[in-house]
């Protein structure tokens, strides 16, 4: 049997390898000795051998003068103020309307002439200085009294016994406001929503007692006589009569208006 | 609520009828309340110590008519700058005309002379220039800062006398309460406004419910000094304490009667506390309540005294009650909540009291002082929402009430128009509870 006779030819492995190792070796021990040998040589820079002649730091002398440090400064130029003039957008000019196109359908108005009144107006008359709206004249005054009393049927005189009201126009203020103040509308037939007046008449003694408290005109609401008339016999006194008043008594006509 | 008043008035001395005045006016139309200018008083003397007197002495009156209650009092800013001191000084149609429009003017002079400190004041009617003169009043008394405030009152109750309809000021006053500012619960008086205040009792125990009597000599109260609830008795006159019997059991909230000649409290004398009434000296002794339950607070009707407005908790809560004063005709007021301290005004129409109308834990609303009108059972509320007010009592005017409220923190005296309006606090000093206002 015949083998390949190739594998059969043995070549020596010896030779090239011996050599390579020494070329090696060589190659080895030639970077080995050029590293001892050559690190003798030269000097290195800023070493300890420096000499005096290396670079010296010097300190800066105070004398020198220096730029203050800068202290926190708003930048004139650059900052967030608008500052005093201020730049405004401009004004946008309107565009100028279009010519309208004119219309024939609109009638042209003629204009309107101011017209002179043929008759002047009246004018309402001021009020006249003498006279108080009804209702609105307050505390009686004594002219109030004089003018109402005039006004009067005959047989009456103003001598300075028949002057109670414009004398003493305080105490009959106090005598309204009493009265009123105790007449208890919550009396009256709540179905009833006016009436006419109730007059009263009643005396009004030396110490101040209301007497002789009588219905002098009713009013045809029976609850509202009665409570006009409680109102009086509530009131225990309105006061002593006005000490220089010489009479011994005052006759009083009180009347009250009903209105829901 | 009323109709506004009208008046047209007339004046007729009828001669054929009688050798009198007749007035005619009615209701309608018109101002309610009288507007009044009170300039401060002119000093007549230039002394150094007239300043103080006379600072003292306006402050005073102009107080005493802004809390009359019947005043519109205009604003000082709007006087005119001439003050008249004297009736040839005053400018009528400055004071009537619209800066002040006042209606009334009530100015003076006051100096001192010597040791005197004589006070002129005068109450002009503006409106009324023909006699204008309402009031003229001349005081003469020792020159001190109280006096100062003594005429002030004074003239102040003649204006509010004369304006007010016949009904005296009550500027001259005193309110009697229990004070802790001492250590113990003692018997204090002060004036209407809060002005001195002074201790009355020193027992070092606990007092309550101080009444006083009619004629303003006595000062009837409950008291704890032997150790259980007796009801004591101070006289104002002799400046100490006057026997009174004991009678065992509890014995609470004493009431005067009208006429000072009766005593109505509570007593567990016979068990149940019930009311009794007894004479002012603590004799004859009578029962006038049969309930199961607690009857207390008893208080007289000011007017008639034949009627008896006290609390009883027969039903469970307490609440407000009114009898004859024989125990008959027992009406219930309240119907539902806690109403406690009935009081009643000067003219028996109206009674004030306490009331929790929703009592319980969590129920809305606080207890506050409320009046109820006797004949028809319609109440007003006077205070809301501030603090729990309790122990209202009536003025003798009929105007104001006193009560104790814990509104600002303490527990403190107030008081304000029956109204519930012009609410001011008149102590600060201490706790200071249960106040009952003088019968005049």
């Amino acid at each position: 049997m015949s083998a390949a006779t190739i594998y059969d030819h043995q070549e020596s492995w010896k030779g090239p390898i011996a050599a390579s190792a020494i070329l090696h070796g060589a190659l080895f021990l030639g970077a080995v000795l050029t590293g001892m040998l050559g690190a003798g040589h030269g000097e290195s820079w800023g070493g300890s051998t420096a000499g005096e002649s290396a670079m010296n730091a010097t300190l800066v002398s105070a004398a020198v003068p220096l730029p203050a440090t800068n202290a926190e400064k708003e930048n004139v130029l650059a900052n967030e103020s608008k500052g005093l003039a201020e730049s405004t957008p401009a004004e946008k000019t309107p565009e100028p309307e279009a010519i309208p196109i004119p219309d024939k359908t609109t009638k042209l108005k003629p204009e309107k002439l101011p017209r002179t009144p043929t008759t002047e107006k009246t004018k309402t008359p001021p009020p006249p200085s003498n006279q108080v709206p009804f209702g609105q004249g307050g505390p009686v005054s004594g002219a109030y009294t004089m003018f109402k009393s005039t006004t009067g049927t005959g047989g009456m005189t103003f001598g300075p016994a028949g002057s109670f009201g414009s004398r003493y126009s305080w105490y009959v203020d106090t005598v309204r406001r009493k009265v009123s103040e105790n007449w208890l509308k919550y009396e009256v037939d709540p179905s009833i929503g006016s009436a006419s007046r109730v007059y009263l008449t009643f005396d009004i003694q030396r110490d101040g007692t209301p007497t002789n408290i009588q219905i002098s005109q009713g009013s045809g609401v029976p609850s509202l006589d009665m409570s006009a008339k409680r109102a009086l016999q509530r009131i225990d006194t309105f006061g002593p009569l006005p000490p220089d008043y010489a009479g011994s008594r005052v006759s009083v006509e009180f009347w009250f208006d009903y209105k829901k | 609520m009323f109709n506004r008043l009208i008046v047209a008035l007339l004046l007729l001395s009828a001669v054929a009828v009688a050798q009198e005045d007749w007035i005619r006016t009615g209701t309608g139309l018109g101002v309610e309340k009288v507007r009044i200018a009170v300039p401060d008083f002119k000093p007549t003397s230039t002394e150094p110590a007239n300043a103080e007197l006379l600072r003292t002495f306006n402050e005073t009156l102009f107080s005493d008519l802004n809390y009359a209650g019947i005043f519109d009092v205009v604003s000082k800013s709007f006087y005119p700058l001439q003050t008249p001191g004297f009736p040839q000084e005053i400018n009528l149609d400055a004071w009537g005309s619209p800066p002040p429009s006042a209606s009334m003017v009530a100015f003076g002079n006051l100096g001192k002379q010597g040791d005197s400190l004589q006070v002129q004041g005068f109450l002009f009617d503006v409106k009324n220039a023909a006699s204008p003169q309402v009031l003229g009043k001349q005081y003469r008394e020792p020159a001190t800062t109280d006096n100062a405030r003594l005429i002030a009152h004074r003239f102040a109750n003649e204006i509010i006398l004369r304006l007010g309809g016949g009904i005296n000021g009550i500027a001259e006053s005193k309110i009697v309460f229990i004070s802790t500012r001492s250590g113990a619960k003692e018997v204090w008086m002060m004036d209407y406004d809060g002005a001195g205040q002074r201790q009355l009792t020193s027992l070092r125990s606990i007092s309550l419910s101080p009444r006083l009597s009619p004629d303003g000599t006595r000062v009837a109260f409950t008291s704890f000094v032997r150790g259980t609830s007796d009801v004591s008795m101070y006289s104002l006159e002799l400046n100490r304490m006057v026997t009174f019997p004991r009678f065992g059991g509890t014995n609470v909230s004493p009431a005067w009667s009208p006429d000072g000649k009766q005593l109505a409290f509570s007593s567990s004398m016979r068990g149940d506390p019930e009311i009794f009434i007894s004479d002012a000296n603590g004799t004859d002794t009578k029962r006038i309540t049969a309930f199961k339950g607690s009857d207390v607070s008893p208080v007289f009707n000011p007017k008639t005294g034949s009627q008896i407005a006290f609390v009883s908790g027969r039903t469970g809560l307490p609440q407000i009650y009114i009898m004859e004063v024989d125990g008959t005709n027992l009406q219930r007021l309240t119907d539902t909540g806690y109403a406690v301290s009935p009081s009643w005004s000067p003219n028996g129409q109206f009674l004030t009291f306490a009331w929790r109308r929703n009592y319980g834990p969590g129920a809305p609303g606080g207890q506050d002082i409320y009046i109820m009108d006797i004949a028809n059972r319609k109440w007003v509320q006077l205070t809301h929402g501030s603090g729990i007010n309790d122990y209202p009592s009536w003025a003798p005017d009929g105007r104001h009430i006193v009560f104790e409220s814990t509104r600002g923190g303490s527990t403190q005296i107030w008081s304000m128009l029956a109204d519930g309006s012009q609410q001011r606090q008149l102590t600060a000093a201490g706790k200071n509870q249960q106040p009952n206002w003088s019968f005049r």
